[in-house]
């Protein structure tokens, strides 16, 4: 069964905010546990695993909030973002544990190299792309160790444990570690996921090019998963009319493209420049619209269609054997929603006849 | 700072529900503490006047930031002094936890500085420096916290080079949230001069291990000079009566195996804390008693916070009250179990503090 995520909702987000509007506005930065926890609770219902809480300047600390939120809520996952320059393998753990002590297996994790030098260096992280990678490996490395339970001891290059123990457990009836969702589009990522992560997550692709990336990790034994945006309707031209009244938003307000683009000149993310640049074609595929990335960012890459093409075009990434989501959409929560009650079921009626999976 | 400066207690969180906890050795003490129990004890604490409740950190226990966001949640008014080292994170994304912490359950986050006081456990984090540098690496860690919280999330950015750390063009846009301030209240923990030093340059107060009074007055003046507080962090063990509380420490004694005093002769070896090697030795002296009111026999069972203050809830409320004439205001207990001690100290001792000072504004 395909598993979908929904990415949380901040406070006083705008059903069309961009990264400038929404890096401007200081109230991004305060939790809103009563109308955040109301947006998990609906996601609950719709049939939502879990949330990505993301990490960010402009936004409060993931791990922090999905405590809070899963003390309000009963059942949805947390997706909390992680970044390796910002804390100690140990007391990373020590918090995810300690979550799992009071709500359970409820977190798992969303494992960033991070995408911006230069907001990197606002936590003291002066590292380039590929150094976060090799420190990132060693920090999961260091988390692998002490979900095994036993002593760790770790010499490399960047941390360095000697008899490392917490008397914190993991807790879970299933698992004996969260599940380690690794994110990005390099290769880098993608070996760092077959080695400790238990998916690879990228941007979508059109499913003709990406048949060939998904190899690896899949004959490895790990999933592969998907971020991507969601603009449907109950007919194509009625998400087509959604889709660019997204993008005429955008051009009434020209500073969004451009700080988006300067956004991107800054970034050191590979799949974050080439889903940009995959931009210069509007269609990747019949479904699959570039937009609104020039102007929302690499993630807005959007399923564009009636609810029937919507769920046609995320199964047939399932057959190539995508097996998660992680979904954006505006507004967050009527489009969430409404993937909820036209999109999931006519999945969920085909998977039961067996179009899922290759 | 003078002797009206009104007397504020707190409590440590760190055994609620299991007062044998520190008879263990680290490795062998539970990592999960009963949630119930750490409720119960927090609700008490804010009927019986306590402040606010200490969320330590090791590696013996779970993460204190998280921990008080689910016990903010589940309680009123009780607040959390969120310890840290400055080895295990970076300072600005703890400013940017202790500050997402803050907005959840608002008003009700305070923080405690320490240094550790153990390298071998120091080591489990990554965190290789001795003694001094730690309060180096501290005090660079406690300029960037505290350049980001004055700054709060409209302000300039934050530039920082140091030996330690550095920040380029820092920004974060969580705010610390609390009706009057804009900076956390910042309790620094230690017994050796250079954390003294610290908290007068960092700090609100600086909480230390109770000695004889002669050896208190040098820190208490040197904090009280800059306008900062002196605490103690102390156990307590107070009954109606003078007979009834000897009774409760021959009590405590009796609970006691032999194999907790080798547990603490082999902690004491491993510590590089000044605080704990101080009490540790005072514990071998002749005389359990520093004074008529602090007890030490309990040290070598459970280790330096174990050292008490013992007596009548007459005899613990006139102690506390010549140390607020000393200037020494703030008051961190723990207690064997911590809830009935925290409802002597609530029914017995606190009573008598409102009773003889009301200008003092104690209650």
């Amino acid at each position: 069964m395909l598993r979908f995520h929904w990415r949380l909702v901040q406070r006083g987000e705008k059903p069309l905010m961009t990264r400038s509007l929404r890096d401007e506005r200081l109230e991004t930065a305060l939790p809103d546990l009563e109308s955040q926890a109301e947006f998990c609770r609906r996601a609950e219902e719709g049939g939502i695993d879990s949330v990505l809480v993301d990490i960010n300047f402009a936004t409060p600390d993931p791990m922090a909030l999905a405590t809070a939120l899963a003390c309000n809520t009963r059942k949805i996952k947390f997706i909390v973002a992680v970044r390796s320059g910002l804390i100690s393998p140990t007391l990373f753990v020590q918090q995810v544990n300690t979550f799992s002590s009071l709500h359970g297996d409820r977190i798992s994790l969303n494992v960033v190299a991070g995408h911006s030098p230069e907001e990197q260096r606002c936590y003291g992280d002066f590292l380039d792309h590929d150094s976060r990678y090799e420190r990132t490996r060693e920090f999961l490395g260091i988390c692998r160790g002490f979900w095994r339970r036993g002593e760790v001891n770790f010499e490399g290059k960047y941390f360095c444990i000697q008899g490392g123990r917490l008397n914190t457990p993991f807790v879970s009836e299933q698992r004996d570690h969260p599940e380690i969702l690794v994110a990005g589009g390099s290769e880098s990522a993608n070996v760092l996921a077959i080695e400790h992560g238990d998916c690879w997550m990228r941007l979508a692709d059109a499913p003709a090019t990406m048949g060939q990336s998904v190899g690896p990790a899949l004959r490895a034994g790990r999933e592969v998963g998907l971020r991507l945006s969601i603009i449907a309707a109950q007919t194509r031209p009625q998400a087509l009319d959604a889709a660019y009244a997204l993008v005429e938003e955008t051009v009434s307000r020209r500073k969004d493209g451009e700080t988006e683009g300067r956004f991107v000149s800054r970034s050191d993310s590979h799949s974050i420049a080439a889903v940009y640049r995959s931009a210069e074609k509007e269609w990747l595929a019949p479904c699959l619209w570039t937009g609104a990335v020039r102007s929302h960012g690499a993630p807005a890459i959007a399923l564009v269609g009636s609810h029937d093409e919507v769920a046609d075009a995320l199964l047939e990434y399932g057959r190539l054997g995508v097996s998660q989501f992680i979904i954006s959409g505006w507004p967050k929560l009527d489009t969430m929603v409404r993937f909820g009650e036209e999109i999931l079921p006519r999945i969920r009626a085909k998977e039961s006849k067996g179009f899922a999976h290759a | 700072m003078n002797s009206s400066t009104p007397l504020r207690f707190h409590w440590s969180l760190s055994q609620a529900g299991d007062k044998f906890r520190r008879l263990r050795p680290a490795e062998q003490m539970p990592g999960i503490l009963n949630l119930d129990s750490q409720v119960e004890l927090c609700r008490q604490g804010e009927r019986y006047g306590i402040e606010s409740m200490l969320m330590a950190i090791g590696f013996t226990r779970p993460d204190p930031t998280l921990l008080s966001i689910e016990l903010g949640l589940r309680t009123e008014k009780m607040k959390f002094m969120i310890a840290c080292r400055s080895g295990l994170i970076s300072p600005a994304y703890w400013v940017q936890q202790i500050n997402t912490a803050s907005a959840l359950i608002p008003g009700r986050i305070c923080v405690n500085i320490v240094c550790g006081h153990t390298p071998h456990e120091l080591r489990y984090y990554g965190d290789f420096l001795p003694h001094d540098e730690r309060y180096e690496r501290t005090e660079e860690f406690l300029n960037v916290c505290r350049a980001f919280w004055s700054a709060g999330p409209a302000g300039l950015p934050v530039n920082f080079e140091g030996k330690y750390y550095r920040i380029e063009n820092g920004r974060l846009r969580t705010p610390f949230v609390a009706s009057d301030t804009a900076v956390p209240e910042i309790f620094v923990g230690g017994n050796s001069d250079q954390a003294a030093a610290l908290a007068v340059r960092h700090g609100d107060c600086l909480w230390r291990f109770p000695d004889r009074d002669e050896n208190l007055r040098s820190h208490c003046e040197l904090l009280n000079r800059a306008g900062k507080q002196l605490g103690l962090l102390v156990s307590l063990i107070t009954r109606p009566t003078p007979e009834e509380a000897a009774e409760a420490c021959h009590a405590l004694l009796a609970g006691f195996g032999v194999e907790a005093k080798a547990v603490h002769q082999q902690f004491a070896h491993r510590s590089d804390s000044i605080g704990f090697r101080a009490i540790y030795a005072s514990a071998t002296e002749e005389s359990e008693w520093l004074n008529p009111w602090l007890w030490t026999g309990a040290v070598p069972y459970l280790g330096p916070p174990a050292i008490a203050l013992v007596g009548s809830f007459e005899q613990v409320a006139a102690a506390l009250l010549h140390y607020q004439s000393m200037g020494i205001t703030q008051f961190l207990f723990t207690g064997w179990p911590d809830i009935e001690e925290m409802e002597y100290f609530g029914c017995g001792v606190l009573p008598l503090l409102c009773k003889t000072s009301t200008e003092k504004q104690v209650c």
